[in-house]
């Protein structure tokens, strides 16, 4: 017989206790592992996605809220409200690259989708994009389409294949090598088609702006303001504007995760003082063979422990599928999308992290309960009827 | 030479204060001879099981002073005195008092890992503890398996874990029929002729009258043996 054997009987003892509080920390600590695996690598994300996009400028429709920002690293619908003429006044300004898009969304297979339209050569140059299949746009004016990496697997498309965007048959032209932003998951067209398509003639969502030497940005944003009536944001406002919003939807999250986990620990509290008052008997048993207080105390914060490591191991399983699965039904809009990505950048540390988070909690709910039946009197626990 | 493996002097016990103090021992001075069958006998409420539970050293008195095989409870804190009633005394109670959840080896594993017996010798010890009380066959059943007599004598194995002098048995026969009280009847016996000293809390004149050491606890005070076991 180990301290180890004995816990194990004592907590096995009566099963369906045993179950029930396990469940209890298990779903506290799934819920809580979820969202830390969905919204603890948001930042990178965020920050892969707003140096995929290239640019130290973006230039947005006047009164832009930061949805709408967040909208520009995930390429989601934005509003066209930005015209022809106000884009070539930003393109006339000389020591920066200008390039316009026009980000919509379409369905594949109902599943919704990127679609940006492009300035083919510009865009390429921007971006740095290589062809990992097929042909690029041949002119700025080609029809057909080019498909990010991640978006060309999951419907299974290929160079010749067609899709369909806004009720129109579209030949798919190439699919660009991985990027891990956005581009993976977007139908990228060349901008004259995509217009058409959607009825915006001579209009674009966004200009995204590198200039030649960073320490200009400013003066550049100012030469931008000049030339056109238009929102100018520096890529470092917009993260961190996008970032102060993902970051308190995910602190709200994890707030009522935490609650959970709270409430499954005093759900220990409650299984292991019942346990001190069921045996309070045995308890004195123990003393009554040589048991000492501390070995008791021992004994009933093990036990505790035991649920804390059930739930961790549990809930760090669980949480982990959860945020697997779960992540591709929620990111189906800005503000979740960027979900999507963070998955895949899952630590595994936060396994490790959930478990002695976990078995801690627990060991602090089961310390009342041990305390208690370490001062029990030996006499008192043996008469205990 | 002191042949005493327990004594008391002037042992007092009270419980509660003020109006509701109880005052269960009143001056108890007793000798315990080493390798004796003693017998504590007394009506309900007389302060039997206190005085039991004082020289088991499972409380400490409220005046007075109890020695148990040269070491004087009083001075023992709760680590040290945890260690002697692990060392010194194997308790046997009426109920038994087995952990059910075990089966009757674990039991008496569970006594040998509080006495520090390594795990690879508990279960060896173990087996040959229950075949010293006729039960080399039930090994590993657990208590709701065995009868009253039958779990008795797990309680008893158990007490014997770490070979310790004194078996202190709180009316272990209280709750067992004729025929199985004769079954650790003799296990007790034979137990005395290996030498232990058997310190035994019953209700029971005819047990009392085989001791060969009574003492009869009256109203928190010993009363005169010779008196009792005229009576009886």
């Amino acid at each position: 017989m180990t301290n180890t054997n004995l816990v194990f009987k004592s907590l096995t003892r009566r099963k369906g206790r045993f179950l029930f509080t396990s469940l209890g920390i298990v779903i506290g600590m799934a819920s809580f592992v979820t969202f830390m695996a969905l919204g603890g690598s948001l930042k990178s994300q965020i920050e892969r996605e707003s140096a995929a996009l290239g640019a130290n400028l973006v230039v947005t429709p006047k009164g832009s809220c930061a949805y709408e920002q967040v909208s520009i690293l995930t390429g989601e619908q934005l509003p066209t409200n930005i015209t022809k003429d106000e884009v070539a006044a930003i393109r006339s300004i000389d020591g920066m690259m200008a390039i316009p898009y026009l980000a919509e969304r379409s369905a594949i297979d109902n599943r919704p989708v990127s679609v940006m339209g492009i300035l083919p050569g510009e865009t390429r140059e921007f971006k740095n994009w290589r062809l990992a299949q097929g042909e690029y746009f041949s002119h700025e004016n080609a029809e057909g389409a080019v498909l990010g990496s991640v978006l060309a697997e999951q419907f299974g498309l290929l160079p010749g294949s067609e899709v369909r965007v806004r009720g129109s048959q579209i030949k798919v032209l190439g699919v660009l090598d991985e990027t891990g932003g956005k581009d993976d998951l977007t139908v990228f067209l060349s901008l004259p088609v995509a217009q058409k398509l959607y009825d915006q003639k001579d209009l674009v969502s966004y200009v995204a702006v590198r200039v030649d030497h960073l320490d200009e940005v400013e003066l550049y944003a100012n030469k931008i303001k000049d030339q056109v009536s238009l929102g100018v944001v520096s890529d470092k406002q917009m993260r961190n504007s996008v970032l102060s919003i993902v970051g308190t939807v995910n602190i709200t999250l994890q707030i009522i995760a935490a609650v959970a986990v709270l409430a499954a620990a005093f759900g220990i509290v409650n299984t292991m003082m019942t346990a001190t008052y069921e045996r309070r008997r045995e308890i004195g048993i123990l003393q009554a063979m040589g048991a000492t207080r501390t070995g008791i105390f021992k004994l009933f914060i093990f036990e505790s422990g035991i649920y804390g490591l059930i739930g961790g191991v549990g809930g760090a399983v669980l949480g982990g599928l959860a945020a697997v699965f779960a992540a591709p039904l929620i990111s189906q809009n800005a503000a979740t999308s960027f979900v999507k990505g963070a998955q895949s950048s899952f630590d595994p540390m936060m396994f490790v992290g959930a478990i002695l988070f976990s078995t801690m909690v627990a060991m602090v709910a089961g310390l009342y309960p041990a305390i208690k039946a370490s001062k029990l009197s030996p006499v008192e626990a043996i008469s205990y009827e | 030479m002191n042949n005493s493996v327990i004594s008391a002097k002037g042992l007092v016990k009270e419980y509660g204060q003020g109006a509701t103090l109880v005052r269960a021992l009143r001056g108890v001075d007793l000798d315990i001879p080493r390798g004796s069958f003693t017998c504590i006998i007394g009506a309900s409420g007389h302060g039997k099981s206190t005085l039991m539970h004082l020289l088991g050293g499972l409380d400490y008195p409220t005046l007075g002073t109890v020695i148990i095989d040269g070491q004087e409870v009083s001075r023992l804190g709760n680590k040290e005195l945890a260690s002697l009633r692990a060392k010194k005394i194997g308790f046997v109670f009426q109920f038994f008092n087995l952990l059910h959840n075990l089966t009757a080896k674990e039991n008496i594993e569970t006594a040998l890992m509080l006495a520090g017996v390594p795990d690879n010798e508990q279960e060896r010890r173990a087996i040959e503890l229950l075949e010293l009380v006729g039960l080399g066959d039930k090994v590993n059943a657990k208590p709701g398996q065995l009868s009253g007599g039958q779990q008795q004598r797990v309680a008893i194995a158990r007490a014997l874990a770490n070979d310790p002098p004194v078996l202190l048995m709180d009316e272990p026969t209280g709750n067992l029929d004729s025929e199985a009280e004769a079954e650790v009847m003799k296990v007790l016996e034979n137990l005395k002729h290996q030498g232990k000293t058997i310190i035994f809390v019953t209700h029971s004149t005819e047990i009392a009258a085989r001791s060969d050491n009574l003492i009869c606890v009256r109203d928190g005070q010993i009363q005169e043996p010779q008196a009792f076991k005229k009576a009886s």
